[in-house]
Order: C-alpha cells, then sequence, then structure tokens
C-alpha cells in the first residue's frame, strides 16, 4: 500500500505558545478520504491530535478544514488527489481551540441572529400550511446548507471583521425569506439591512465555490441586497404597510 | 476558567493564498486607473468652461503616450469589471426570473446588448 505525506497544524493550548506543523506518513488507499487519513493519525501515531467528525458522508458539516490552503470537508476530500502529500489546518478565520478544531460561538450567533424559523402573524388555523412545488423550488436550494462553515473560512470580510453576518447565516434567512408559509420578511430584512448585514458582502464570491452542497450563499446575499432595497423603497414611500410583523413581535 | 485560543491574524497578504481571493483584489483594482478617466472628463468639463483655447490644451493633453495608455489601462480594467460583473449577474437575480441552469445563456445575452449600447452611441458621436 503507498503512502502521503500529511502535514497537520497542531495546537495544545497547554503547551504551544503558537501553532506548530507536524508530518506523518499515512497508507492510503484509491479511496481514503483526508478525515480517513486524520483517524489513522490519531488511532495510529497520536491519539492527542483533535478534530472533529460524525458522518463520513457530507452530511453533518463537522469535519470542515483547510486542505492545502481550500476550506474542504474532510470526506470530501481524497488523499489520492494530493500527489506531493496534503497540509492540514484548521478552518480560517475562526479562533483555534485545539489542532483542528476551531470556536464556532460567533457563527453559531450570527445564524440565530436572523431569526431561522418560521414567523406568522396569525397562526395557520387547522389545516397544515400548503405549499406547491413551484413554491418549494423557490428556496429549497438554500434550505441544503449543513452548517459547516466552509463559507466563513473563504469569506474575507469575515476574516476582517467577525461581526459580520456571514454568507450562511444570510443564506438562512434568505430560504426564510423566500418560504410562502414565512410572514417573517419585514423582521429579517431589518437585521440583515444592517453594515454587518449583506452590506458588508464585497461579492468575492469563494463562499460558492466552496460551499459542498452548492447552497450559493453569495447568489443568497447579492438577491437579499435587492431585497432590502425593495424593501427599504416600500418602506419609505408606503410607511403604513405592512408585510409582517415587528421585529420585536418576531422573537420566539 | 475558559480554555486558551489561538487567533491567527489575518495576514497582510490574505489575498495571495487563494486565486479567486488574487483575481478579487484584481477586479476590486480596476477603480485606480478609471479614477484616472474621470479626472479626464471633469478635466473636459472644466476646459469647455474655460474656452476654447484651454479645450485645445485639453485636447493636446490627452493625446500625450502616457495619457493614452493610461486611458487604453482604464478600458482594459473596465472591460476586465465588466466580464466579472456579468458572470456574477445571473446569482443576483431572483429566483425563477431566468433559467439559471444555463448562465452562458445569460453572460451572452448581456454582452450582445453591451455590443449593441456601445455601437448606438458611437453611431450616435460619429453621425
Amino acid at each position: 500500500m503507498r503512502t502521503r505525506r500529511l502535514q497537520i497544524q497542531r495546537f495544545r493550548p497547554e503547551q504551544d505558545a503558537t501553532p506548530v506543523w507536524e508530518q506523518y506518513e499515512v497508507p492510503c488507499a484509491n479511496e481514503t478520504s483526508v478525515l480517513d487519513a486524520l483517524i489513522w493519525v490519531k488511532e495510529h501515531r497520536d491519539s492527542s491530535l483533535a478534530f472533529r467528525w460524525s458522518c463520513r458522508m457530507g452530511i453533518c458539516g463537522s469535519c470542515g478544514f483547510s486542505v492545502d490552503g481550500e476550506p474542504t470537508l474532510g470526506c470530501h476530500a481524497f488523499v489520492r488527489d494530493y500527489a506531493d502529500g496534503l497540509r492540514i489546518a484548521p478552518l480560517p478565520y475562526f479562533p483555534v481551540q485545539k489542532d483542528l478544531m476551531v470556536d464556532m460561538t460567533k457563527f453559531l450567533e450570527h445564524l440565530s441572529a436572523v431569526m431561522p424559523y418560521m414567523i406568522r402573524s396569525e397562526p395557520s388555523g387547522a389545516h397544515p400550511l400548503e405549499q406547491t412545488p413551484a413554491q418549494l423550488a423557490r428556496y429549497k436550494q438554500f434550505a441544503g446548507c449543513i452548517n459547516c462553515g466552509l463559507c466563513y473560512a473563504a469569506c474575507p470580510q469575515f476574516g476582517l471583521n467577525e461581526e459580520f453576518l456571514g454568507p450562511a447565516a444570510i443564506a438562512l434567512a434568505h430560504r426564510y425569506n423566500l418560504d410562502s408559509r414565512d410572514q417573517g420578511t419585514r423582521a429579517r430584512l431589518t437585521v440583515l439591512n444592517q453594515a454587518r448585514g449583506v452590506w458588508s458582502c464585497t461579492f468575492v464570491g469563494s463562499c460558492s465555490r466552496v460551499c459542498p452542497k452548492r447552497v450559493e450563499p453569495a447568489a443568497a446575499v447579492n438577491q437579499s441586497k435587492l431585497s432590502a432595497v425593495i424593501g427599504g423603497l416600500r418602506g419609505w414611500l408606503r410607511p403604513t404597510v405592512t408585510d409582517g410583523p415587528e421585529p420585536e413581535g418576531a422573537r420566539r | 476558567m475558559t480554555a486558551r485560543v489561538h487567533r491567527p491574524p489575518l495576514p497582510r497578504r490574505w489575498w495571495r493564498a487563494r486565486r479567486d481571493h488574487g483575481l478579487y483584489m484584481l477586479r476590486e483594482l480596476t477603480v485606480l486607473p478609471l479614477l484616472f478617466f474621470v479626472g479626464c472628463l471633469i478635466g473636459a468639463l472644466a476646459a469647455l468652461a474655460q474656452g476654447e483655447a484651454a479645450w485645445q490644451g485639453w485636447l493636446g493633453w490627452m493625446q500625450r503616450p502616457w495619457v493614452l495608455g493610461l486611458n487604453t489601462l482604464a478600458l482594459v480594467a473596465s472591460l476586465f469589471h465588466a466580464f466579472t460583473f456579468f458572470a456574477l449577474m445571473p446569482q443576483i437575480v431572483p429566483p425563477g426570473a431566468i433559467d439559471r441552469r444555463r448562465p452562458g445563456v445569460w453572460i451572452a445575452a448581456q454582452w450582445v446588448l453591451f455590443g449593441l449600447v456601445t455601437g448606438a452611441l458611437w453611431w450616435l458621436l460619429a453621425v
């Protein structure tokens, strides 16, 4: 069985002042994923190596790493594609807790800030809210996010300012804004139409390129800019017209 | 007790880490030659207000090789910016407005529209 050289960025807060690189030779077959290789290192070379993973099939979104500088899921990348070896580091722009584990607190705060749940100004009644396939198709793409954080690791605006709501949170807000059953667009646009909201995005577009689920958060952010402008103009021209509850009333 | 975390600083040359970040910076840099071109246009307005001698002086200045070179650069830069903008357009339009599975058609349509408008303006100025 052939081997590949893995360089892994290590950071042990109890002993390392700054991250250091360590090198491992890992046996690999054609189907060995980057995540498999990391698990091999943990089982055979250093059990203290810390990284997150769960499903191994691109669903849980836990195993996001920077592989040769590219934010990617460890279970989506294969060792066979790196003939000269791999450099694996934690996702950029996030604080590093240990080795390849990053602190995603800000990311989770941004997700909850955009009210990612169904908001209704009137009760739906005894019948379930119905939706046509065409209405589902409007937001389905944006509902595919697995919260892996790769888009934040590719976004230089988040790197410059961690208060920027960021691609995944805005894509999630857009997903609910496009849902025919939801009535919370006005409340969400109040959050999105801020300096730290959609207007911090300069359309670099890297978030869409690294997304493993093809959610295209860059599209969501820039469509939300259009919605924010139209919503703002509507509010300015007809301030008495509302299309949903006030932001205060939108809280659960 | 909160565990110590490492906050990696953003490198000054962060755009060199990824090719698409480099292209993004190039796109944003196109504003610099365009600023020069806008300065030339403002100079033209000022020269027009001052009379024929100033206008002739401005025409002569515009024909200097380095001014021609910078304005050629501004033209290339604005075409590159248009190229990136047209490529991004299919992502901006609301869902359902266009068939986003065929972005090439919409990018080509924008270039055709751009060519028609440029041609019409050229014809108006030439006639």
